[in-house]
């Protein structure tokens, strides 16, 4: 960046600061309910990004990767837990109020498969993937646009999947809104194969929902304040450009990579932890400078947790249950939930979860969109 | 159906190769199907050229330790794999053995190893050519040897699995991916598993070593079956069982025939017709190629273009040239990156290629691509086309009715452009 570009970058910043929804305040006051889901993917660590610094089996198990207590960042007014040191840019909004934590979010028999995990926790379900957890609840509330996936790669749109839901994957919101625009829908006079009739269905679908967010945010969305940077950074700045211009997309979802530390987790861990910290950052003061920050709930899933005790390569094996983040001005500061039990291990060295994940979207459905829960019986917690 | 029409011929070329090349269908229109199944099947085969300048294993690895080296390495790591992309993205373009190529790729899905778990593009390499040499040979051959490679051991953690601290990585993954599948086994099947390949590692050649020192000989039971197990003796098991090669079979479908659910009982006779065989990966593809289902009026176009099909095929189908070293780059923001897959279940395939996501992409790529002067009668690529009626240039580019209608105006090239950016095109 030279000189120049600089000055009027620091220029756009402080416009934005000083007055902060210019273009789009009647949007904006409209704006409903968001979440915001973040994939921590690969299997996020619970135990060492929450972590348990009184828990003396907790440096037994891991004599090698655990977070001393010293290096613990540690929260105001919480005495047993701690963060990740390379979580510490989050302290300020766990000062503020708008941070919580649930401890051992998982499932009975947990699989230790990415791939059938990630299938019961995006589906809300130990049985029927077919469908994304949130297509039991957002179509019910919600005409239009139901989510927007941002994955770098042409994956991740399990919790999107659905008959019902109107979802789009993209990569970059510029090139989505440009690419988009050339898409024109098209219609089959004669029945296709089934390759063909999604061929078509996609093409529609794009054509569609590609009109509608570039209705909002134009053909050159501005960019927002704040530094991001990798998969998640990228994402959360194109989350936060469609929130900001008045996209009415109740969900949107990012993924952190990077999680799965089969080995040398330390440094792999710290930095992706790091590039989380960081890209909430940005975007939840992005959130507030706009005043809509009370209006969007960040959450984090992940596969798994890992394995209590340490593997020999200094990292740990597929897990079960692991703490999860919440953050948003609505949220009710604190750490939910029991820490899960490290002295008593199953036949596979893991825990047991302490929390079913399908409470943590019973949470969201009826203390966040005010809708009936699909999973009532897995309890709710009062984060928000 | 007994002689092969221009539609057959094309159906068959662009399922067996890498795009629908004017030469090899014309070849073929004609023959009969056994013939025309045996003329692609058993050729000679031609190799890539060798890939020069990488890193030796354990120089890159000792790197490993140190901070500072450790930034070096990752860097060479990252420009090796590169050329690694680069190599074989170019070499599909250029071969003339598409469909060892096909199989090849096939099996680098099925048994993923990758540039960032490994950073090692010698290992990689290796392994390329290790999948080479059994893409139409025998199965079983081809998973021990894989089990023993160097880049498998390193991308699956396997070298770091030893006697007392067994790591649990490769014995997961070869039980749910690369043999009997989901539902089949239990967690402490994979534990077992994991003892039973402990020992297995590398030297500091970059080479496969067996340690015995490291090995666990104690007894194991793995899928009900108990004994000593070595590595190759747990990978027999696995093998005996009886949905490794329904699972085999059922992958040759998928990449063949249709992205719908195949038929369970066909898929038990072709499994069985694959195990009678001894695992011949050849004469399980002449079964597919020669059967019914695959010549069937509704699997034509029933299968989705991978982002290999689509560039690659594209660029070998018709006179049209991507900006050098850019091939590679476009196969990964599509979704097929080589010799980098997201997670070890390989790429995504079938109706998964095509999201809303890289939907928008491979659009992008085919309007650049066909992009020209289309009132320029007299150019260039016209005289580069075959001579063919419009009916007929639909029958070669497109494997099943046009969703659109043709241009109105007349023109090889706008006809083209037409028949390419066609809903149609994008299926197989």
């Amino acid at each position: 960046m030279n000189r120049r570009d600089f000055l009027q970058y620091a220029g756009y910043v402080g416009l934005g600061a000083t007055f902060p929804e210019v273009a789009s305040a009647i949007n904006l006051k409209q704006l409903g309910r968001i979440v915001v889901l973040v994939h921590l993917k690969g299997g996020n660590d619970g135990f060492n990004t929450l972590v348990p610094y009184e828990d003396g089996h907790y440096y037994d198990l891991r004599p090698n990767i655990a977070i001393s207590k010293r290096a613990v960042h540690r929260l105001e007014g919480e005495n047993k837990f701690g963060m990740h040191p390379h979580l510490s840019k989050l302290d300020r909004l766990w000062k503020s109020g708008e941070m919580a934590w649930v401890h051992g979010v998982g499932y009975s028999n947990s699989s230790l498969s990415h791939f059938q995990s990630l299938d019961v926790l995006e589906s809300g379900s130990l049985s029927d993937f077919n469908n994304g957890w949130l297509s039991h609840i957002v179509p019910r509330f919600k005409k239009g646009l139901h989510g927007v996936v941002i994955d770098n790669g042409v994956e991740g749109g399990g919790v999107m999947n659905g008959r019902h839901l109107h979802g789009v994957t993209l990569n970059n919101l510029n090139t989505f809104v440009k690419a988009a625009k050339r898409v024109e829908s098209v219609q089959m006079k004669r029945r296709g194969t089934s390759a063909l009739t999604h061929i078509t269905q996609t093409q529609n679908q794009l054509h569609t929902i590609g009109e509608q967010i570039a209705k909002k945010v134009g053909m050159n969305p501005r960019p927002v304040a704040g530094h991001y940077s990798g998969d998640l950074g990228n994402g959360l700045q194109a989350v936060a450009q469609m929130i900001l211009n008045g996209v009415d997309a109740p969900v949107y979802k990012v993924t952190q990579p990077g999680f799965d530390t089969h080995s040398s987790q330390i440094t792999a861990h710290g930095n992706a932890l790091f590039q989380l910290a960081s890209g909430l950052d940005s975007f939840s003061n992005a959130m507030k400078r706009a005043g809509v920050w009370d209006k969007v709930l960040v959450v984090t899933y992940s596969e798994f947790g890992r394995r209590a005790k340490e593997n020999k390569g200094a990292g740990t094996d597929h897990g079960t249950a692991s703490a999860q983040m919440v953050l948003g001005g609505s949220v009710k500061r604190g750490i939910y939930g029991q820490h899960p039990n490290l002295a008593k291990l199953d036949q596979n060295g893991n825990v047991r979860h302490t929390t079913d994940f399908r409470s943590m979207y019973g949470t969201i459905a009826q203390r966040w969109w005010h809708q009936p829960s699909p999973w009532g019986k897995q309890g709710q917690h009062p984060f928000v | 159906m007994s002689r092969l029409s221009l539609a057959d011929a094309s159906h068959l070329v662009s399922r067996t190769g890498l795009g629908a090349e004017w030469g090899s269908i014309q070849q073929l229109v004609g023959k009969p199907i056994n013939h025309a199944v045996d003329s692609i099947l058993y050729r000679r085969h031609s190799m890539p050229p060798p890939l020069l300048h990488m890193s030796k294993w354990d120089r890159l690895y000792a790197m490993r330790k140190s901070k500072n080296n450790k930034r070096m390495m990752m860097r060479t790591a990252n420009r090796e794999g590169k050329a690694l992309q680069q190599w074989w993205s170019s070499h599909l373009l250029k071969t003339d053995s598409p469909l060892l190529e096909r199989m090849t790729l096939f099996w680098h899905n099925f048994f993923p190893s990758t540039i960032d778990k490994t950073l090692a593009t010698s290992l990689l390499y290796r392994q390329n050519q290790l999948l080479r040499k059994h893409a139409l040979g025998n199965f079983r051959t081809l998973l021990h040897d894989v089990a023993k490679d160097p880049a498998m051991l390193v991308y699956l953690d396997g070298y770091e699995n030893v006697k007392g601290s067994p790591n649990e990585n490769f014995a997961r993954e070869v039980l749910e991916l690369f043999t009997v599948g989901r539902g089949q086994y239990k967690e402490p099947d994979i534990r077992e598993a994991a003892r039973a390949f402990t020992g297995w590692g590398i030297n500091n050649a970059g080479g496969f070593v067996n340690k015995p020192k490291l090995h666990d000989h104690g007894k194991k039971r793995i899928l009900g079956k108990v004994g000593n197990f070595n590595g190759d003796q747990a990978l027999d098991v696995m093998l005996k069982h009886h949905t490794t090669p329904v699972r085999i079979v059922e992958r040759f479908w998928y990449e063949f025939v249709s992205v719908n659910r195949p038929n369970r009982s066909l898929m038990k006779r072709w499994a069985a017709s694959f195990v009678r065989s001894n695992y011949n990966i050849t004469q399980l593809l002449k079964l597919v190629l020669t059967s019914k289902e695959f010549w069937s009026p509704q699997n034509r176009g029933a299968l989705i273009k991978s982002p290999i099909d689509l560039a690659v095929g594209t660029l070998r189908t018709l006179p049209y040239s991507l900006p050098r070293n850019n091939l590679y780059h476009q196969l990964s923001l599509m979704g097929q990156p080589l010799f980098n897959h997201s997670t070890v279940k390989g790429w995504v395939s079938g109706k998964n290629w095509v999201s809303t996501q890289s939907f928008l992409l491979r659009d992008s790529l085919l309007r650049n691509l066909t992009r020209g002067n289309l009132r320029n009668k007299k150019s260039s690529m016209d005289a580069k086309l075959p001579q063919l009626s419009r009916d007929e240039m639909a029958e070669w580019l497109l494997n099943t009715q046009a969703v659109n209608p043709f241009p109105e105006k007349r023109g090889k090239q706008r006809l083209i452009r037409a028949l390419v950016l066609d809903p149609s095109y994008q299926v197989y």
